[in-house]
């Protein structure tokens, strides 16, 4: 239940992060008993490399604190939709934070907004549409397949999101998004194989009042065909994009500064020589600077991102050639 | 929300900014708060009289129509506006005529065209469309049948460009705003690329309740607006907006025509003077309020390129100048308790109440580190902050100083690549131009 605002101290049911790095963080579910691998009920114990976390400890804690380990420490946080986007498990591969942040802020959402995705996944996406568009929004998300529409809608229930999000098992494609939609979405947001065989169905989904429309393809060929469909049912200002995050590392660095000046002079005698030379040793400069180092191996391409605009039916031109 | 308010959003109003679309030009109009004479839009060399657009719903388009054939007229020519149910497409032009397979039997001696400049000039002054000059234009060019297809569709879209007499009227959003001051300008707003300011509000977890804490000195208003656009109309959430010089850039901001409900929400406030009187009793430091303006803490800091240069504002050309003096003013009387001073008591208030859910800094010309080590007091624990600057060395500065903290966490110094696409059949490559100055953006969480 720690997922729909801001709060101070845990309670039993909420997810939290156990952040022990940058890379090592985990989300558990703060709960006295959960199921083993036998299927039986037991103690909520959490093994990390700094030893193990007896997890009904955490209740009453402040989110934010230091908590003790048995062979370290680590700090408990609140889940926000970025570090649970990172800690998720996956069922399907998953959309990042930066490519989140760019498919929200061309979907142009706020609080309110009524949002159709496709499929669901593994839900990474979901949570940071329903942090935007609550109280007042709703998320229609939708899957084709079953298992993961009905464990993406038990997470959902667990983390306090349900009256926000509406989570059904449908093959789009094939079955549209239902009648129940119909010229009710503000925007609609499709990652699919076949993104092209919804645009019709979307078309329906979407607003009278008009309304936006993105799509997530990692090959090219799905964005040549998505966007000729756009084009032929009136949607306008088609963008395709790619964003790739780069983190760079800060660090000190000590580069030593040869001195090639003192070569140009004639040294006086061989005494001087050596007492020039041990000088030198001695004053080796090095200059320290602060820089960055970036990473030799980072995501390379994640998906194209396409956005376009549907006009209110009044100023709707269907071009037919 | 009800039908009656959603229709009312969507007239174009008196009094508002609008965003007005020539093909892929657009620029940001404010429309007077009056509809009388002066509603003017200047583009280019061109002037349009806008009061057409009154009353009628975003998304119109409207024809240009002449006003004046002064053909003297150096000053370019005037039009008037009429609602048309949509603009003209050449885009059948070009199958009227055939195509080529290549480019090798045209040779670009600048004899291709048949109609005499002086001839091209008398079919505009006859008032003639777009779509009949360009159509007069290819059946009297000798080389356009002999072009591929590709190539008669990019000449049509460059006639299209020249000859196009058609405006389109939409509701300013985040986004466009964004575009038309980044594309004109990025400096003006910072060089707060898109990515980057999509990841700010990602990052800063934005929702719709909660205190939200900004620092921001260059963007004309663009980050307080896109937070105050997350946090929502109708909601609990509340933004507390700060500004290191005399007057805060809120050009944007007003540009997105929030409601009073919503604007309401937000308080905007110099930020030494909220430091003063958070940390000062309030009561022993009024007097050097009183006369903060004058002595100008930060005077400096104020842009000197105007923040309406790049709107037009019929209504109060002066305007600028106008709340310069007003605020001159406002200092001289000190007995009057001015307008910034309840403002900043009441962002002192709210900040001492509760903690703040999130914290973005953009400083656009100053350095971070002490903005940083000033205001993260005021962050929640465990909650995030970003750090925005154009320069990536005060980063890594602040970086080394908060690494030397203990109370800060999976601290992240961030860039982006961005790259656009051109999608055409058969002819889908990156856009030939790309931006690189994203900025760099700090992430991280406060923690105990």
């Amino acid at each position: 239940m720690s997922f729909n605002k801001a709060k101070e101290y845990i309670e039993e049911g909420d997810t939290v992060i156990l952040y022990l790095g940058p890379n090592n963080m985990h989300s558990i579910d703060v709960v006295h008993k959960i199921m083993n691998k036998k299927g039986e009920l037991t103690d909520n114990v959490f093994q990390t490399i700094y030893g193990a976390l007896k997890v009904p400890s955490l209740v009453g804690e402040k989110y934010g604190a230091k908590v003790q380990l048995s062979r370290g420490w680590a700090y408990v946080l609140q889940p926000t939709s970025e570090l649970w986007t990172v800690t998720l498990p996956h069922r399907t591969q998953i959309i990042y934070t930066p490519d989140i942040s760019l498919i929200t802020y061309l979907l142009e959402l706020v609080p309110g907004s009524i949002v159709v995705e496709t499929g669901t996944g593994s839900g990474s996406l979901s949570h940071s549409l329903i942090r935007i568009i609550q109280p007042l929004g709703h998320l229609y998300t939708f899957d084709f397949h079953e298992q993961r529409a009905s464990l993406a809608c038990a997470e959902f229930e667990k983390h306090g999101l349900s009256d926000f999000v509406t989570v059904q098992h449908r093959d789009v494609c094939a079955d549209g998004f239902g009648e129940k939609l119909n010229n009710k979405a503000d925007a609609i947001f499709l990652d699919l194989p076949h993104p092209w065989l919804t645009i019709d169905h979307a078309v329906k989904t979407l607003k009278n009042s008009g309304g936006k429309l993105c799509s997530f393809s990692p090959c090219i060929e799905q964005v040549q065909r998505t966007c000729e469909k756009l084009t032929a049912t009136g949607f306008v200002d088609l963008k395709t994009y790619e964003c790739l995050e780069k983190e760079l590392s800060v660090q000190y660095k000590s580069l030593p500064v040869l001195d090639l000046e003192c070569l140009k002079h004639k040294r006086i005698s061989e005494e001087a020589i050596d007492k020039v030379e041990k000088n030198e040793e001695d004053r080796r400069k090095y200059e320290k600077i602060l820089t960055v180092t970036h990473s030799s191996s980072l995501p390379g391409h994640t998906g194209f991102i396409t956005i376009a605009t549907l006009p209110p039916v009044f100023a709707r031109i269907i071009k037919t050639s | 929300m009800s039908a009656a308010d959603t229709l009312r959003q969507d007239i174009i109003a008196v009094g508002s900014y609008v965003i007005v679309q020539r093909q892929k030009y657009r620029k940001l109009y404010k429309l007077p708060a009056e509809n009388g004479g002066g509603n003017m839009l200047a583009l280019g060399k061109e002037r349009v009289e806008m009061s057409a657009i009154i009353g009628k719903p975003f998304w119109t388009t409207f024809k240009m129509i002449p006003t004046n054939s002064n053909k003297k007229l150096t000053n370019g020519k005037s039009y008037r506006l009429e609602e048309v149910h949509a603009a003209e497409s050449l885009d059948d032009l070009k199958d009227l005529l055939p195509s080529g397979m290549d480019n090798r039997k045209i040779t670009d001696d600048g004899t291709s065209q048949k109609l005499s400049t002086q001839e091209i000039m008398e079919l505009r002054e006859a008032g003639k469309s777009g779509r009949e000059i360009v159509g007069s234009l290819i059946e009297n060019s000798q080389t356009f049948s002999a072009k591929t297809k590709y190539s008669q569709e990019k000449y049509l879209r460059k006639k299209e460009r020249k000859y196009f007499l058609y405006l389109t009227i939409h509701k300013p959003t985040i986004h466009l705003l964004q575009e038309i001051y980044f594309q004109q300008d990025h400096v003006k707003i910072g060089s707060l690329r898109m990515d980057s300011l999509a990841q700010i509000l990602s990052y800063c977890d934005v929702k719709s309740d909660g205190l939200y804490l900004l620092y921001d000195s260059g963007s004309q208003g663009l980050a307080a607006a896109s937070l105050l656009t997350r946090i929502g109309a109708k909601t609990s959430g509340r933004l507390v907006y700060l500004h290191p010089g005399n007057m805060a850039q809120t050009t944007l901001i007003r540009a997105m025509n929030f409601s009073n409900e919503q604007i309401n929400r937000l308080s905007t406030v110099n930020i030494y003077s909220l430091m003063r009187m958070y940390y000062q009793d309030a009561m022993e430091s009024k007097e050097s309020f009183g006369s903060r303006d004058a002595s100008g803490d930060s005077s400096k800091l104020v842009d000197p390129d105007s923040p309406e240069a790049q709107i037009q504002c019929n209504d109060s050309p002066n305007l600028l100048k106008r709340k310069h003096s007003d605020a001159t003013v406002s200092s001289m009387v000190p007995k009057k308790k001015p307008k910034w001073l309840s403002e900043t008591q009441s962002a002192v208030d709210l900040l001492k109440s509760c903690k703040v859910e999130g914290l973005a800094i953009l400083a656009a010309k100053e350095h971070p580190l002490n903005i940083v080590k000033g205001l993260l007091p005021f962050l929640g624990t465990s909650r995030p902050f970003v750090i925005f600057h154009a320069y990536r060395e005060p980063l890594q500065e602040v970086y080394v100083m908060l690494k030397q903290r203990c109370d800060v966490m999976n601290i992240r110094l961030l860039s982006n690549f961005l790259r656009s696409y051109q999608v055409l059949d058969d002819r889908t490559h990156p856009d030939i131009l790309m931006n690189d100055v994203g900025g760099y953006l700090l992430v991280g969480y406060l923690v105990n």
